[in-house]
């Protein structure tokens, strides 16, 4: 009897969402994340010295067999205190594997680099995203609020997603968290290959649309094409990236287009050495001229740099990177950082 | 998935009459700490299991309704890109914790990882929100052989050996674990 009764307490625990369906005063089964990291900068214009990077707490509770919800807040160190952002809120209904709608607000699906890794810096093999995705960005919209459609094509190794939303805001480094500045509802869609016989490896691609109404900017068409290939195994991990956007300045028939590209390498070292992944990455983004949103907004860039990932423990990470930066083709700037990075796992009491 | 019935009672005669005993001390261990099959292995980056040298069987809940999976349909599972049954049901992963050498079996058969790779596969999972939860921890053959009898919709690994009659074995390409050409060995 005791030992059925145990059972019983063990599988409620563990099973959550398959028993809560008959259930339901079981309650919903939560796993979170705490992402965090601490930096040490030197060289460069910008203020040397300790970094305090950003406390991410990320969370995915199974509310019912079907229904999930995936949240995700960030404390950003400033000058002046932190800043709190609901960086994601996605409540999702799952009708299978092939069709899964959900609202919310995301990271949004036009770059690889983008939803893979964003806040979850001890995910990536560097100390700070590519520039083009990186936080703040301008040159994509990096958050999305609205609704999606995901899921996994049947008898496929072929991933999707589509969605509708507000687009930038005003601020175009922000997503439209209070309603679409202009009505004028943005499109994406993506999709992604990812063969079961080259475990690793990815190669896939999305288009945005939208209006763009910044503060000051001219109105204009904007059209965000992407493609990445990823392969991510063995211990190499190779992401190249290519993003084109187009914008149309309202009434003009001409478009000027700015591109941005990353190529990042790494590799874990053999035996002993095997906590070690020494990396680089090659960065570029180069902003058309007479660009309506974009001029004067977002600089030309170029970086080169090389690193060491060191997994010092399980959820933690110890990088040393040098990046050589060229900001609107002024004279390069070189600079060091050392990074501890974390993933903290929380468990529900 | 085919329907070509292998029920444990039927194929693994004499493999039975192991206790059945989840202890308590796992009992509390196992609360909430799905997180922990991610596999942090005390004391190392990456834990290494020791050899394997038998086969490993695959069993779902009885009522599952699979006799057959390809072995891409099992890794697809595994690995969290297919999370529900064709029944609509939702998969839950259960998963040895780190240092068995059937989790390392695997590890190496079904993902291809070490246990470090294999920890930040599943953050990553979960912090793209491409699934809610992760494998959930077991820790020994005992718990996840009776585990995957109660949870609706469990799969699970365990070493042929510690098969019982009343646990449903599943085919991968049609074999079971003591046939030639079988994956998981």
């Amino acid at each position: 009897m005791a030992r059925a009764a145990g059972l019983a307490l063990l599988a409620l625990l563990v099973s959550g969402p398959c028993l809560w369906a008959q259930d339901a005063a079981a309650g919903p089964s939560a796993h979170g994340f705490l992402f965090g990291d601490v930096m040490y900068v030197a060289g460069g214009d910008a203020p040397e010295g300790f970094k305090l990077g950003q406390a991410v707490v990320h969370g995915n509770v199974l509310l019912s067999d079907r229904v999930a919800f995936f949240g995700e807040v960030s404390l950003t160190g400033r000058d002046t205190g932190y800043g709190i952002e609901i960086e994601r809120a996605i409540l999702r209904y799952d009708f299978n594997d092939a069709f899964k709608i959900s609202a919310g607000r995301y990271h949004t699906p036009i770059s690889y680099w983008n939803t893979a890794f964003h806040h979850g810096l001890w995910l990536q093999g560097s100390v700070a995203r590519p520039e083009a995705i990186k936080f703040g960005s301008r040159f994509i919209p990096v958050h999305f609020v609205g609704a999606m459609a995901e899921g996994r094509i049947p008898e496929s190794p072929v991933t999707y997603a589509a969605g509708v939303g507000n687009g930038r805001a005003a601020n175009i480094a922000r997503a439209g968290d209070a309603g679409d500045v202009n009505g004028s509802r943005a499109l994406f869609a993506s999709a992604a290959v990812q063969p079961a016989d080259l475990t690793g490896f990815r190669v896939g691609g999305g288009i945005y649309l939208d209006d763009v109404d910044a503060d000051g900017g001219t109105p204009a068409d904007e059209r965000i094409t992407s493609a990445h290939v990823v392969w991510d195994r063995g211990g190499l991990d190779l992401v190249g990236e290519f993003i084109h956007v187009r914008h149309n300045a309202k009434g003009s028939g001409s478009g000027v287009t700015s591109t941005a590209a990353y190529l990042h390498a790494g590799v874990k070292l053999p035996g002993e050495l095997r906590a070690f992944m020494p990396y680089v990455r090659w960065e570029t983004m180069d902003i058309g001229e007479g660009d309506v949103v974009f001029t004067g907004v977002v600089p030309d860039y170029d970086a080169v740099l090389a690193g060491v990932r060191y997994d010092f423990s399980p959820y933690s990470a110890l990088k040393v990177e040098y990046r050589d930066e060229k900001f609107d083709g002024a004279a390069s700037v070189g600079r060091l950082f050392i990074q501890a990075s974390f993933a903290a796992p929380i468990t529900p009491g | 998935m085919t329907a070509t019935s292998a029920h444990a009672g039927d194929t693994m005669k004499g493999l039975a009459g192991h206790g059945a005993a989840v202890r308590p001390a796992a009992l509390c261990l196992c609360l909430g700490l799905g997180l922990a099959a991610l596999g942090a292995a005390p004391g190392g980056v990456a834990a290494q299991s020791g050899d394997v040298t038998v086969a490993v069987a695959i069993v779902v809940h009885p009522a599952t309704q699979v006799d057959n999976l390809t072995f891409q349909e099992l890794k697809a599972i595994f690995r969290g890109e297919r999370q529900f049954w064709e029944d609509g049901r939702r998969v839950t992963l259960l998963m040895r914790a780190p240092v068995a050498a059937e989790r390392g079996l695997v590890l190496d058969k079904i993902y291809g990882m070490d246990e470090a790779q294999f920890r930040e596969y599943w953050i990553g999972k979960m912090f793209r929100a491409e699934v809610a939860s992760g494998p959930k921890l077991v820790y020994s053959a005992d718990m996840a052989r009776e585990l995957v009898t109660v949870i609706p919709g469990a799969i699970t690994f365990v070493p042929v050996n510690d098969v019982s009659p009343e646990t449903k074995v599943v085919r991968i390409d049609g074999k079971l674990p003591n046939e030639a050409g079988y994956p998981l060995r």
